[in-house]
């Protein structure tokens, strides 16, 4: 067997392994969601939870109840950072116009989506789960044509479609029947604070990321790739997105005010297609 | 002359694809899942076509033909046309209701209509000396309540965007 067959047998087994890899998780997944299973809670915990029949919940795990405690929560946390939202009725007209026509032909259509702009000068966009998204008036000043805003929200929209917010949460325990909890034993108060405080947490740590971290940097590749394919479906011309970061690269975008949470620029636009951009 | 990739390297490269994706996509021969809680089938690839059919919420569908942005799709003996942007090439959460969807068309304007805050919520921005951005959130609710989905549709239709393309 020469070396080049030995290599190429290799590969080949390697590639099997990691499509086993990922049909095994596949299956984990669907296991965990048929059954329910998840770590195993504390004494404590499962005292606290059984009381009202909830069990621990990841990412896979949250439904629509939960992500709207978090999503209402974290959009919160949004706009306070961000020096509230600008009360443009055009403004708010434009980019809810926009935006729900982008998210009609996203993979979650149905979501209840609400598209603000933020009283803020710095050039940035966020998104919270359940359908909230943000545009600080620094970036929508910038997006005068109708395409380069829809690859901003586009972007936007991927994250929430793609629930990368609750991911970050996954696994951890702080959405653990809080809502029945509060309803049911609001006389247990050390149990109640508890709650509140793993809640509280929980918020803390996903608007960390999407305020001051970031995402990792192949998650926002991913939201700029989807993105722009939704924009592209949508009939929104496909270079929208490149665009925006064109423009802001030319002007000296790349300093702490401009997509602080996003990674560089130019690492952006090296993974988007090379195809023509509409004029900022 | 191009030189044949040996066979071992077609294998390797086949198995390395199935290996990085799992993900299928919209086109002839493929499948793809229905996210919308009705999904309108249409006599021909155009907007304003007659509908043949409506599926509803996490159907999968086989997808017979492409013809620009529609597919020709079937399920079953309903056969037509749909805008592929109406479809996901990826399965839907499987247990209806994980994105609050409604179990009817009927439903859909109660239950996609925007809310106020949860309750949950209202606690954590009172905890957090939030009240502030509260009241803006809760004014952004006001203002997309006032948004007609009329107003989404006529935009479609003048700007020719989605499905009027």
């Amino acid at each position: 067997m020469s070396a080049r067959t030995l290599l190429v047998l290799l590969l080949a087994a390697g590639a099997a392994a990691i499509a086993a890899a990922q049909f095994d998780f596949l299956k984990q997944a669907v296991d965990k969601l048929k059954t329910g299973n998840t770590p195993a809670p504390t004494q404590q915990q499962s005292d606290t939870v059984s009381a009202v029949g909830q069990i621990f919940k990841g990412a896979a795990g949250i439904g629509p109840k939960e992500e709207h405690d978090i999503g209402d929560s974290v959009a919160l946390e949004i706009v306070g950072k961000y020096g509230g939202l600008v009360r443009d009725a055009a403004a708010l007209h434009r980019v809810n116009v926009i935006g729900r026509t982008l998210a009609r032909y996203s993979d979650r259509p149905e979501l209840n989506w609400r598209f603000g702009v933020l009283n803020s000068e710095s050039v940035n966009a966020f998104s919270a789960p359940d359908g909230w998204v943000f545009i600080t008036h620094g970036l929508y000043s910038l997006a005068r044509n109708d395409d380069a805003l829809a690859g901003i929200l586009g972007h936007e929209i991927a994250h929430v479609t793609g629930r990368h917010a609750l991911k970050i949460v996954e696994g951890t325990t702080f959405m653990s029947g809080l809502a029945g909890l509060a309803a049911a034993r609001s006389s247990d108060v050390r149990a109640v604070d508890s709650q509140l405080q793993q809640f509280d947490l929980g918020i803390g740590k996903i608007a960390s990321s999407i305020l001051e971290k970031g995402y990792s940097p192949e998650t926002e590749y991913e939201a700029d790739r989807n993105g722009r394919h939704l924009a592209q479906i949508t009939g929104y011309a496909p270079g929208g997105l490149r665009g925006v970061l064109t423009y802001l690269q030319q002007h000296g975008g790349d300093s702490k005010a401009t997509f602080s949470t996003h990674p560089p620029l130019r690492d952006r636009l090296k993974r988007l297609p090379d195809e023509p951009a509409p004029k900022i | 002359m191009k030189a044949r990739k040996p066979p071992t390297l077609r294998l390797a490269l086949l198995l390395g694809l199935l290996g990085a994706s799992t993900t299928l996509a919209l086109d002839a021969g493929g499948f793809g899942y229905t996210k919308s809680v009705e999904t309108i089938i249409r006599t021909e690839p155009r907007a304003l076509a007659p509908a043949v059919g409506r599926l509803g919420y996490h159907k999968k569908v086989k997808i017979d033909q492409s013809k620009g942005l529609w597919l020709r799709v079937s399920d079953g003996p309903l056969s037509g046309w749909v805008f592929s942007g109406s479809l996901s090439d990826t399965m839907p959460p499987e247990v209806k209701g994980t994105d609050g969807l409604p179990l009817n068309a009927s439903q859909t304007t109660a239950s996609a209509a925007p809310r106020p805050l949860t309750p949950e919520a209202e606690a954590y921005a009172s905890r957090r000396n939030l009240g502030f951005a509260r009241n803006d959130l809760n004014w952004l609710q006001s203002q997309c309540r006032g948004l007609n989905p009329a107003e989404v549709e006529n935009y479609l239709q003048t700007q020719k965007k989605g499905e009027y393309q």
